[in-house]
């Protein structure tokens, strides 16, 4: 296993209190393997990728458990400085927000050859070539004349594509992109996840997408993780979810979106809204938004009941869930 | 419900912003033509969606159809009368019956004022609308509407969730009863389980008000879902409008065609079935539209008559004779009909739109 | 979507359970039905309206810090207006023979260098500092945003004008105007100090108040109120103040004290109040030469200076808290 994320716990101190942004995700992402971590905002899911990454803000932020499994080895017991060596050289992120994410007072050739000069001790003259050869690779026209551009003077797709690129520099066995095209409009998205979706094919590496769009996951993940109140309450191959998810919450938000393909009449919104990570609700965190809750819903917290070989729900009442009628 | 009478007619509108240099004698050196010669007609009662990319005019139009912007030129016809050069008490009269709703509902309240406040600001400004007493039941029965408790009336839009927040924008709107009401992408911001709650307040408001609504967005999901009609932008102009099945299942213009099939489906099914138009570069700037046709840097059917010829937004020939969904108004010389959405397979999971009845069934162990 | 852990929003609504997810008739009169956060107020019934004024009047009157400060700065008005009653001595009556002397019975703290009483000085000088304080901040900060937030909202020429202006001022040093301009000025009353204080004094507060005003211009609140048919006079007063007026508080509380200061600098340099005018800063700076044979008497005034501007701080900072909801 390439990644191995287990019980993981995350807090945030704050002047009104404790918010418990991470409580006990497990997730695990094989070479070559596209996991999808799904979830609205405050559910965790850009909070554990930072854990994971180890770019958490401490304080106010704080690992208070589990482990992050790299290849077998626990990144959270490392040294700063190892920590620091696997980051980029073997693990990258890709950010939503390339333009506040790339240096604006150096040009990008600069900022994807500092990877090669810091971690391969490469000259400024082989360094700049590698990064005009990785921006011909992700695509960007008249690189060997742009590599001397300031990030500002590139489109927002382009931006994209040079973040893709500092990712990939020194072909990192792990990429986690947390909502790489929420900031794009629809033609340049796509465009990227395809980019994306091949890169990650010729270098067989690991993906984490994390993401709020059931869309873009339904297009390039493989299994998919879906996140509620800093836990994971479903996780399943992509194509099993979407036939037939196996959590009320799942459920809702298939339901819950406007397809292309058809026209709907009233769409079944969930009710209510999601939790306050301060005071989140006792027993299952969704039981107050779920049409499906009972008694036992209040007061016991589900575990990840196995559904089948590979799939994962934490709602006592998953089966019917997962057969309700319609 | 949707009758036939118009009650808002845009014709020609264009607004051009002026770009300039120097500090004390400004030259202009260009112009950025944000909405460049839009024409539609919104029928009382339905509501236009309004589908784009970010930079192709879709905001400005919007404030444009709120006055909120004097167009360069062109009219905006409410109920016959041109609004676009009126001023003092006979805007505001207008202003009355076209309300808009705000995309980022953490901007679009005022921060410092009560829920009762910002509702109720209407009536102080039209205060013909609603007597002075009335006006604080008239809030509360707007909140009621909105599906917000009345009792939130004095607190203030930080102690409220972005949703909530969009309610009361919402609200706002509504407090004068106006005619139209033009949103500017206002579920964008929202999170999936709570989009789904406004769009559906919309729509029941809609009934409930006898509203027409002009309905801008980027998602092309959202729109199809609430409009009758949608116009398809880009650059500046309608490439593309008609009904919405016209528009989805039978798009003519290569535009609406990638912009469809560039869209992920929420169906891991559809991944095989799907054909995909990645258009290669991105949206040429508004300040600098391409001759002709301003898709054919982007479009694989380019040739060159496209460069030469703008290409009218009228039913293309080739479709005026034989009827049918293809045969409605887009603007390219080279149109043909061409499906990118699949067209839905019964799913033997649930059908869309009925939740599932818990405990109705025999356990089974999973497949 | 961006995740803020720390600021999580919204609480739970609708604790209603078992409802099928069947929203078509029950989703607005069920959902969300009680916002999130939740507030120390706002969870009794509907009562009476409220408006911003009301409930920052509201807040103020239990916030310590704003009890205690004006409470200080009560004080200080009180003793301005009729400083003999706590100090009934002559604060001209000086007596050289007891110059620099300590503390003793009746003459709490000591005598100056001129020995004059230092108890009795300091407290009829409160009222020249305090009025120039008080008066020169009120003309900048009223003179300054008036100024500043109209060329924000308009903007246009009238902008421009007003900035090149501001920019003028900026330029002149400070003492040496005071050198030139007070030098003609034959009354030896505050008002013309506070009006040079004023002329010099507003660009700063015009430049403040013209960035604050043109962020919250825009704000979508702004936008809406103007598709609402709003004058521009509403959307100024009701919008744009209110959201631009908190920089203009701090930025003037904290020149309070400056002005007091600086007019003990033009007092030093003749060109301010004269000597028969008795103030905190004419006494500090004929106090400072003798800082170590008779530290007490440089001690009180500016103790007093100290307390004084403190109090306007904490005022400014507790007012402007008040007029923030989020902060409640």
């Amino acid at each position: 296993m390439l990644l191995d994320v287990r019980d993981l716990h995350v807090e945030f101190r704050t002047r009104e209190g404790v918010a418990r942004a991470v409580n006990g995700v497990s997730y695990a992402v094989d070479e070559g393997e596209t996991l999808a971590v799904l979830g609205e905002s405050g559910s965790g899911k850009s909070v554990t990728a930072q854990a994971v990454m180890g770019i958490l803000d401490v304080p106010p932020g704080r690992i208070t458990g589990g482990r992050v499994l790299f290849r077998g080895r626990d990144l959270l017991t490392l040294k700063d400085e190892e920590r620091r060596r696997v980051r980029g050289a073997e693990m990258a992120m890709i950010f939503q927000d390339a333009l506040s994410a790339l240096n604006p007072v150096l040009t990008v050739g600069d900022q994807l050859g500092e990877m090669f000069v810091v971690h391969r001790g490469m000259s400024k003259k082989d360094a700049r070539a590698r990064a005009v050869e990785l921006m011909v690779r992700v695509g960007i026209p008249a690189a060997a004349q742009r590599v001397r551009d300031y990030p500002h003077q590139f489109s927002g797709g382009m931006r994209q594509r040079i973040m893709i690129a500092m990712a990939l520099a020194l072909q990192p066995a792990l990429i986690i992109a947390d909502e790489p095209t929420t900031a794009l409009d629809v033609t340049v998205q796509a465009q990227i996840m395809d980019l994306l979706a091949e890169l990650q094919r010729e270098y067989r590496m690991g993906l984490v997408l994390i993401t709020h769009d059931l869309g873009v996951v339904a297009d390039v993940a493989d299994r998919i993780a879906v996140m509620y109140a800093g836990r994971i309450v479903e996780s399943a191959p992509v194509h099993d979810l979407y036939k037939a998810p196996a959590h009320p919450y799942t459920r809702g938000l298939l339901d819950s979106i406007p397809r292309l393909d058809r026209k709907g009449r009233e769409l079944s919104a969930i009710k209510g809204l999601p939790p306050n990570l301060m005071d989140i609700p006792p027993g299952c965190a969704f039981h107050p938004r779920c049409p499906m809750a009972r008694d036992v819903c209040l007061t016991d917290v589900p575990p990840l009941y196995e559904v089948s070989g590979d799939r994962g729900s934490a709602c006592h009442f998953w089966r019917e869930c997962l057969h309700g009628r319609s | 419900m949707a009758g036939h009478e118009p009650i808002l007619e845009v014709s020609g509108l264009v607004k051009y912003y002026p770009l300039t240099r120097g500090v004390l004698f400004r030259k202009q050196i260009g112009a950025v033509r944000a909405v460049d010669g839009v024409d539609f007609t919104l029928v009382r009662g339905e509501t236009l969606g309004i589908v784009g990319e970010s930079g192709c005019g879709k905001s400005t139009l919007a404030r444009l159809l709120v006055t909120l912007e004097r167009p360069t030129s062109g009219a905006i016809r409410y109920k016959g009368e041109d609004i676009t050069r009126l001023s003092g008490r006979a805007l505001k009269a207008v202003r009355r019956n076209i309300q808009m709703v705000f995309q980022d509902p953490y901007t679009s309240l005022n921060p410092r004022m009560t829920v009762g406040d910002i509702i109720g600001e209407p009536y102080e400004i039209h205060p013909e609308v609603a007597l002075r007493g009335d006006r604080r039941r008239r809030v509360q029965e707007l909140l009621d509407v909105v599906g917000l408790n009345p009792e939130y009336i004095n607190r203030y839009p930080h102690q409220f969730s972005g949703g909530q927040r969009q309610r009361i924008g919402i609200a706002r709107a509504l407090a004068l009863r106006p005619e139209i009401v033009v949103a500017d992408e206002p579920v964008s911001a929202l999170d999936v389980s709570v989009q789904a709650q406004v769009v559906n307040l919309m729509a029941r408001l809609q009934g409930e008000f006898g509203l027409s609504y002009v309905f801008i967005a980027h998602d092309l999901s959202v729109v199809r879902h609430i409009s009758d009609r949608v116009g398809v932008m880009y650059l500046g102009r309608i490439v593309e409008i008609g009904r919405d099945t016209e528009i989805y299942d039978h798009p003519t213009h290569p535009y609406t065609q990638a912009l469809l099939s560039a869209v992920p489906v929420p169906d891991p099914e559809a991944r095989e079935r799907r054909e995909r138009i990645i258009l290669s570069g991105d949206v040429p700037s508004p300040a600098h539209i391409p001759s002709g046709c301003r898709f054919r840097t982007r479009c694989w059917k380019a040739r060159e008559r496209c460069a030469l010829e703008v290409p009218p937004l009228a039913v293309p020939e080739r479709f005026r004779a034989q009827g049918g969904p293809a045969a409605h108004d887009s603007a390219c010389h080279f149109a043909e009909e061409r499906r990118v959405v699949p067209p839905e397979e019964a799913t033997p999971g649930h059908p869309p739109g009925q939740p599932p009845v818990p405990g109705g069934e025999p356990h089974e162990e999973p497949a | 979507m961006p995740e803020q852990p720390q600021q999580p929003e919204g609480a739970i609504a609708g604790t209603g359970m078992g409802g099928a997810m069947d929203l078509a008739a029950s989703e607005a009169s069920t959902l969300e039905r009680r916002p999130g956060g939740g507030g120390p107020r706002g969870t009794g019934p509907a009562g009476r309206p409220r408006s911003l004024w009301s409930d920052a009047w509201r807040d103020l009157r239990r916030n310590p810090v704003f009890i205690a400060s004006a409470l200080v700065i009560l004080f200080l008005v009180l003793i301005s207006v009729w400083p003999s009653l706590i100090a009934p001595g002559d604060p001209l009556a000086c007596d050289l023979s007891k110059a620099q002397e300590g503390p003793r019975s009746g003459h709490p703290f000591g005598f100056d260098g001129q020995g004059c009483d230092v108890y009795t000085r300091t407290i009829h000088g409160a009222r020249t500092s305090v009025t120039v304080g008080v008066c020169a901040t009120l003309g900048v900060a009223i003179l300054g945003s008036v100024l500043g937030g109209l060329a924000g909202f308009f903007g246009g020429a009238w902008d421009a004008i007003l900035s090149r202006t501001t920019d003028i001022f900026f330029a002149i040093p400070v003492v040496l105007g005071g050198l030139v301009l007070l030098s003609v000025v034959t009354s030896n009353t505050v008002w013309p100090v506070v009006g040079f204080m004023v002329l010099l004094g507003w660009p700063q507060i015009s430049r403040i108040a013209r960035g604050a005003v043109i962020t919250a211009r825009q704000n979508d609140y702004v936008q809406a109120a103007r598709a609402l048919g709003a004058s521009p006079s509403r959307i100024l007063l009701r919008h744009i103040a209110p959201n631009a007026i908190a920089p203009v508080i701090v930025v003037a509380t904290i020149a309070l004290g400056t002005y007091i200061a600086l007019e003990a600098t033009l007092s030093y340099l003749g060109v301010g109040l004269k000597p028969p005018s008795v103030s905190w800063g004419i006494d500090i700076s004929a106090a400072s030469p003798y800082i170590r044979n008779a530290p007490h008497a440089l001690l009180w005034p500016s103790g007093a200076l100290a307390i004084t501007v403190l109090a306007f701080i904490m005022l400014g900072d507790a007012v402007r808290d008040a007029l923030d909801p989020k902060l409640r």
